[in-house]
């Protein structure tokens, strides 16, 4: 039990950062980034063999850039290779005059070539058998138990969780915030306000970008191992549901919607009995996302915590204005 | 409360044309500013075309500093093809565009916002999910407000935001729409959408204004208001270059207007001009 709850805590952190990166690209900056797992995925490889050391022909592993970097550094450049190929394809992709439907099509078959190129290519990372062994960070400082690493993880994860949340809600809340939700509405509107459209929207997909690949690092850290069989494209329909549930463009929104479906809904199959052909009760749990996106779709299209109304405040200085003006 | 439509231009176009004689040849040529202020727009051969549909078919204006000029013409004429080349919304296939004494005709759309280029549209385009003062914000603050640099590094971004607050509250009280500040672009009357489309272009001072039929959906009670509100952006110096159907309101604000058919200019001059002019009585009539 107290390996389900701290794992489970674990996972919110890890769903909390892919809300908070996919409600930035899409809940505040409209960018339908279908294939968002493709970020998590490249932060998590990168990380990975970057910690792992170099890669022996005669091991069990092949997969390039071997390194053993001391933490944070596999950290960070899981975060960075997640902003480099956001950057890469925000410039092939967002900057063209394409339609946003045509643009989210586009990025999902990305993700599901990324995907087979991985598995074929098995001298990248490992192919289809993915990494393991991925050691993780502070496990030989503290020395902590098993149950005592874990919920130091936990921590850890909150701590990020918490960083990550304060800096994009301020971020939000500044007037780049309200250019981005500017965008997200009219485009070509905020083009007329002199905003440059393709650049913001490069600059914002970069950031989700990055905060996809430092969640993925993270996730790898955990789990210790990273294969394609975790980042199939439906993985990018959970988060969105998430999103949806939670509220787009409201970042508390995107953290409760984190915990209700992957953490909760999701989970909630594994405690029935097995019933039927083996496996069926694990594959529910789509079934059971894709029911929860519908009923809110119903019941409350704009999410559970919607995004706030922006009440204008007088300063000081206009109310003394307007106060000798009436 | 009367609403102003489209369907009152016909109307209006019939009466112009059925009281028209001919027009000399020196009025349906003049396509140059009669303002003794320096030209803002230069508008050269313009051709813009659709799938090789020709929509505009070489098309030579100009606007100058503090002149209201009437772009008007029947459905189809390319007017507002005109106005979309000018801003940057579509590609003309040639031609060449100068605003502000500057070749802008491969500038992107907020490029040209950027050197004081404003419009507004046929349909009173707002940001529906953004409340009218973030939206006036926005325009106040442009460019610098969205630069995400900017925004972790200059120290007085606060004050450029308060001071784009007070502009935005200095315009919405002096207007009586202070209190619409917190309401959604979705939750707009028709007058207040077509207010805040005309505040948003407005509230950077800018050096041009393309207006694309600004009258519809005002109701008469708005109306003087926003016919002052142009007058004085003209004194102002703004040029302003006005797609309009209502016709009693083009001879009241327009210094010039030129009439647009099939995607060319077939007269322009005074109202009084070309209101007497054959081909506009044939191009409305027929």
């Amino acid at each position: 039990m107290q390996d389900f709850v701290s794992i489970s805590l674990v996972y919110l952190g890890i769903y909390a950062l892919s809300t908070l990166s996919l409600n930035l690209q899409y809940g505040y900056a409209g960018i339908i980034n279908f294939g968002w797992i493709a970020f998590q995925a490249v932060g998590a490889y990168i990380a990975a063999v970057t910690s792992l050391g170099p890669a022996s022909p005669s091991g069990f592993q092949h997969y390039i850039l071997g390194a053993r970097l001391a933490f944070p550094l596999p950290l960070v450049l899981g975060t960075l290779a997640g902003a480099a190929l956001a950057l890469v394809l925000g410039g092939l992709i967002l900057t063209r005059r394409i339609r946003r439907d045509f643009q989210a099509i586009i990025m999902l078959i990305v993700a599901i070539i990324a995907a087979q190129v991985v598995i074929a290519t098995v001298g990248l990372f490992n192919g289809a058998n993915g990494l393991s062994g991925v050691p993780k960070p502070f496990n030989g400082v503290f020395h902590l138990s098993y149950h005592g690493y874990q919920w130091f993880y936990v921590g850890w994860m909150a701590v990020l969780c918490i960083v990550v949340y304060a800096g994009q809600e301020w971020l939000c809340r500044t007037s780049w915030g309200r250019a981005l939700r500017a965008m997200r509405e009219d485009d070509v509107l905020a083009g007329y306000a002199g905003i440059n459209i393709q650049a913001l929207r490069v600059v914002v997909f970069v950031l989700g970008g990055a905060i996809a690949g430092f969640s993925g690092a993270l996730l790898v850290e955990f789990l210790g191992t990273w294969s394609p069989d975790a980042w199939s494209f439906v993985e990018t329909f959970v988060v969105f549901v998430a999103v949806y549930v939670g509220g787009r463009g409201n970042n508390f929104g995107a953290i409760i919607g984190a915990f209700l479906v992957p953490v909760v809904i999701g989970t909630m199959p594994s405690f029935l009995p097995q019933f039927g052909y083996p496996g069926l009760t694990a594959n529910l749990e789509w079934i059971v996302i894709a029911l929860a996106w519908l009923i809110i779709f119903y019941l409350r299209p704009v999410g559970i915590l919607p995004e706030r109304r922006h009440i204008a405040t007088r300063s000081r200085v206009s109310a003394r204005v307007n106060a000798t003006t009436t | 409360m009367r609403e102003r439509a489209p369907g009152t231009t016909s109307e209006a176009l019939r009466r112009v044309a059925v009281s028209a004689a001919p027009a000399s040849q020196n009025e349906r040529t003049s396509l140059r500013p009669v303002s003794n202020h320096p030209a803002v727009l230069e508008v050269g051969d313009l051709r813009v075309s659709y799938g090789g549909v020709p929509a505009v078919d070489g098309v030579s204006l100009s606007v100058a500093r503090g002149e209201i000029v009437g772009l008007i013409g029947p459905n189809g004429a390319g007017k507002s093809s005109v106005l979309n080349a000018i801003t940057g919304d579509v590609r003309p296939a040639a031609g060449s565009i100068q605003f502000a004494g500057r070749d802008v005709t491969k500038l992107p759309i907020h490029r040209r916002a950027r050197l004081g280029m404003a419009r507004t549209s046929q349909t009173a385009r707002v940001f529906e999910g953004l409340t009218v003062f973030e939206s006036l914000v926005t325009f106040a603050r442009g460019a610098e407000g969205a630069s995400l640099t900017r925004t972790l590094l200059q120290r007085g971004r606060r004050l450029q935001e308060e001071q784009a607050a007070e502009l935005v509250w200095e315009m919405l009280d002096r207007h009586g729409f202070a209190h619409i500040a917190d309401l959604y672009g979705r939750e707009l009357s028709g007058g207040q959408r077509r207010f805040v489309d005309l505040a948003m272009a407005q509230i950077r001072s800018p050096k041009l204004l393309l207006l694309d039929e600004p009258m519809v959906g005002i109701t008469a009670a708005i109306l003087p208001g926003l016919m002052s509100a142009l007058r004085e952006a003209a004194e102002r110096s703004v040029g302003i270059l006005m797609v309009e159907h209502a016709l009693d309101l083009v001879a009241e604000l327009c210094d010039r207007v030129i009439v647009m058919v099939e995607g060319r200019i077939i007269v322009s001059g005074t109202y009084e001009a070309i209101a007497e002019d054959v081909e506009v009585r044939r191009a409305y009539l027929t």
